[in-house]
């Protein structure tokens, strides 16, 4: 088993390789997932009010800012799904897959990732104690979700990790 | 904004400059769901706080449930509010007390 790693595949594309089925399973499920942005629960999540307790005002900022907002997550997961098209066999593991993209769409894919872990958690009302859990019941779909919420978790740690490679004090 | 009621013109900027004059505070609150990692990033990269800064204040909302990461004024906090609910993060803004 290859190790799952993201970096520069060139100066313009990232690579994501030694994805294992199960995420690779997981991330054709991506844009599934993200289709429920518009859920209650998920849009009370992802479109939080700006103040603890004027109403006038909450109202007055999703009016204006909520429209910009979905549509930067709508273009990121709509980014995402297309670079997945792409997602195949890994060269050196086949057993394994790898998805290349443009370095342009890394923000995206962070974007993508944690919209999915946010509204996975949101929809499947997954809190501190379910993150925090050591055993695990297949057959709970709360429990498959927060599986699915650590797994992209640990992806988008990879991205981040790789965002971190680019301060002045860490050269790659 | 002409109203011809010159008592509510008076209320108007009385309110317009307590908006310019008064502090608010930009804070970050707590979820379980956001990655530790990924909350420092995004504090440096909306900020442009150093990495010894945004940890600090990543690791205050996580031990705290919420930490003041900004203070200035309305407009710029209304900025930063948006920016940080476009990375996804639970943030509010509040006049401070200061």
């Amino acid at each position: 088993m290859t190790r799952l790693r993201v970096q520069p595949f060139d100066e313009k594309r990232i690579r994501i390789s030694g994805i294992p089925p199960v995420l690779a399973f997981m991330l054709r499920e991506l844009p599934e997932i993200l289709e429920l942005r518009d859920s209650p629960d998920a849009q009370t999540r992802l479109f939080p009010n700006p103040t603890a307790e004027d109403e006038k005002a909450n109202d007055e900022w999703r009016e204006v800012t909520g429209p910009e907002l979905r549509h930067l997550f709508v273009s990121a997961g709509e980014t995402v799904a297309r670079d997945l098209t792409a997602l195949t066999a890994d060269e050196a593991a086949p057993q394994e897959h790898q998805v290349t993209f443009p370095v342009e769409h890394v923000n995206a894919w962070m974007s993508a990732l944690n919209q999915a872990r946010l509204i996975l958690a949101a929809v499947h009302e997954i809190g501190d104690k379910d993150m925090n859990r050591t055993d695990f019941d297949p057959t709970s779909s709360r429990d498959v979700a927060a599986l699915r919420i650590h797994l992209l978790g640990y992806l988008l740690h990879l991205f981040v990790e790789l965002d971190n490679a680019d301060e002045p004090e860490n050269p790659v | 904004m002409e109203t011809g009621q010159p008592g509510t013109i008076l209320i108007e900027k009385i309110e317009a400059k307590d908006q310019l004059s008064t502090p608010w505070n930009v804070i970050v609150h707590n979820d379980p769901i956001n990655l530790m990692s990924y909350v420092a990033m995004v504090f440096m990269r909306v900020f442009g706080y150093p990495r010894a800064k945004a940890e600090t204040l990543m690791l205050e909302v996580h031990n705290r449930g919420r930490s003041l990461v900004w203070s200035g004024g309305h407009e710029q906090a209304e900025h930063y509010v948006h920016q940080l609910h476009s990375f996804q993060l639970l943030a509010t803004m509040e006049k401070s007390d200061a």
